[in-house]
């Protein structure tokens, strides 16, 4: 197996988004060959970080198991899109931090795991100081 | 071994550097004992207590015996638990034309009890060669009782191996389930137990996830305005608190002080003790200076009100206030303040700490330099704006954006005091409003 790799594409380059928009992209698995992949996970997710312990909730879950016989071509790119909904939106606070992202977790062959996220913003919520100006 | 399992392992909170299969199998593992040992006790219970009681009121047949002997039956004290007695009997009786002989009878349960008397009563209420009615067991015509009945209160004991039974495996299902799981699939499963409320469907949590809902806040229409914001009660928890600290600290420093004084008195000072019970009784007459502070604060101070034109509240739009300030004060100042603060909940070993910063602060009303007199309210309007693009109210386990309204008042003689209004600022969405 050479060199394993997630891309993950958002359909929006800027990956600024609304409340309400449609988030849509693609995934494509590079270096894994279909006898080494047993399951993928695509989450769309907020994830919160700063001062606090994580919180984090799933937007929109997919797993592909091919295993399992859901059809799956891992040479394929996989399309996907969900409405993103309206709120919690992304915000970096001082001691709290709400990011979104799309996340694309691989499960491989004797336990290995491979996890790629690319982040984008929901709404635009400015700094806390400059909404205190 | 080491390289398969990471038996030292740093940690903050709930994120490890740990095995998680290592650490799901120990879990299942200790769950799964759990679950074992609340089946063996449970299954006990029902075929010593449960099955055979029942089998005795519904099953057995009734004859009429003739009481041969009786005795006090004694189970012998142990060095853990004290003796114990049970009245038995030795029984005749006929069933089917058959004769039997049966020694030992009473109950169907054959439970001793710790108490002598009761044993001894019910031994006086058989006569030895009177005839009695009896049940004997058409399964087997050598087991009979002479009473019947339920135990009542043993039955209670089946909570113990039914909690164990229940926790051990709900955790045990819940273990399995998370097993190999994903953080992604793990919080999905989480979110998806959370919605199953079937007595409380909360319409607004799903149009605006994360943002807490303002059913508490709206229902209680306000006089002037539409609702009446709840005070957030914090003041009557930190006067108890102040009240108990100060009960027990000084409790405690009195009796250390009698027995100072009790030395002087008899000639013999203990200075050790008297050294150690003066900065304790400082301390203690401290709590009770702040306790009368506390008190004053909530009682000295009449009732705040304050009303809000609607609810929850949109970044960018005006919403009407009304305060009213009730007592006989004098005061320096009263004020109004729209304060937006981060909370961040996290763990520091087994303590559990809370951050609080504060991100926004505006004041929307101040009135310097009048009195208030008994009977007669202050009342004034003013405006509240939650700036254009501000973050909406967020609320997660452990983080949080919480949206307050603020009302201060400096009195004239007394402390300082700061009641507190929760509100819900919703997200702009698209730029419209939903209010």
């Amino acid at each position: 197996m050479i060199h394993a790799r997630v891309k993950i594409v958002l359909d929006a380059p800027t990956r600024s988004f609304n409340p309400g928009d449609l988030l849509a992209g693609q995934f494509v698995l590079e270096g894994i060959a279909p006898e080494d992949l047993r399951s993928v996970e695509l989450s769309v997710l907020w994830h919160t970080e700063g001062k606090g312990e994580e919180d984090m909730s799933v937007h929109f879950f997919e797993r592909l198991d091919p295993q399992n016989g859901q059809e799956f071509n891992p040479l394929l790119p996989h399309l996907f899109s969900t409405t993103l909904p309206n709120s919690p939106l992304s915000y970096a606070g001082f001691i709290v931090k709400i990011c979104w992202c799309v996340r694309v977790r691989v499960f491989l062959a004797r336990g290995k795991e491979l996890s790629v996220e690319v982040p984008f913003r929901l709404g635009k919520v400015p700094q806390p100081e400059q909404a205190a100006s | 071994m080491a390289r398969l399992f990471r038996f030292y392992e740093k940690k903050r909170g709930d994120r490890r550097t740990g095995s998680q299969a290592f650490g799901n199998f120990g879990e299942a593992l200790f769950f799964g004992i759990f679950f074992a040992l609340g089946c063996i006790a449970f299954v006990y219970m029902f075929a010593v207590l449960v099955w055979p009681e029942w089998r005795a009121n519904r099953q057995f047949a009734p004859t009429t015996c003739v009481v041969v002997a009786k005795h006090l039956g004694v189970k012998a004290a142990t060095a853990n638990e004290p003796a114990m007695y049970r009245p038995e009997f030795h029984i005749r009786y006929q069933v089917e034309g058959e004769p039997y002989d049966v020694d030992e009878v009473y109950d169907v349960t054959q439970i001793y009890l710790p108490d002598q008397e009761s044993a001894t009563a019910i031994l006086a209420q058989f006569e030895v060669g009177q005839e009695y009615p009896c049940w004997y067991d058409p399964i087997n015509p050598k087991r009979a009782v002479l009473a019947r009945g339920y135990s009542g209160w043993l039955y209670l004991t089946l909570l113990i191996p039914l909690s164990f039974l229940i926790i051990g495996g709900g955790r045990l299902v819940y273990a399995l389930l998370d097993w190999n799981a994903s953080a992604e699939r793990r919080s999905l499963m989480t979110q998806r137990a959370a919605q199953i409320d079937l007595f409380d469907y909360d319409k607004q949590d799903r149009n605006f996830p994360s943002v807490p809902a303002d059913a508490n806040l709206t229902n209680s229409p306000g006089t002037t305005l539409a609702y009446r914001l709840p005070i957030a009660a914090t003041t009557g928890w930190t006067l108890f608190g102040a009240s108990a600290a100060a009960v027990l600290w000084n409790g405690i420093v009195i009796w250390f002080a009698i027995m100072a004084i009790r030395s002087f008195a008899l000639g013999t000072p203990d200075w050790t003790l008297t050294g150690l019970v003066i900065p304790f009784a400082a301390a203690g007459v401290w709590l009770i200076v702040y306790l009368i502070r506390q008190l004053l604060k909530t009682t000295g101070v009449g009732p705040t009100r304050l009303e809000i034109s609607a609810h929850p509240l949109s970044p960018g739009s005006p919403y009407e206030l009304f305060l009213s300030q009730a007592g006989r004060l004098a005061m320096n100042s009263l004020e109004v303040w729209l304060v937006c603060e981060e909370k961040a909940t996290y763990r520091q070993g087994t303590d559990t700490r809370t951050e609080t910063r504060r991100v926004f602060g505006e004041r929307c009303f101040v009135r310097e330099g009048f009195q208030i007199h008994q009977g007669l309210p202050f009342e004034s309007r003013c405006q509240v704006r939650v700036p254009e693009g501000a973050m909406h109210s967020f609320h997660a386990n452990h983080n949080e954006v919480c949206w307050k309204l603020i009302v201060r008042g400096a009195v004239v003689g007394w402390p300082d005091y700061q009641r507190e209004f929760q509100i819900v600022v919703n997200p702009a969405v698209n730029g419209q409003t939903h209010a």
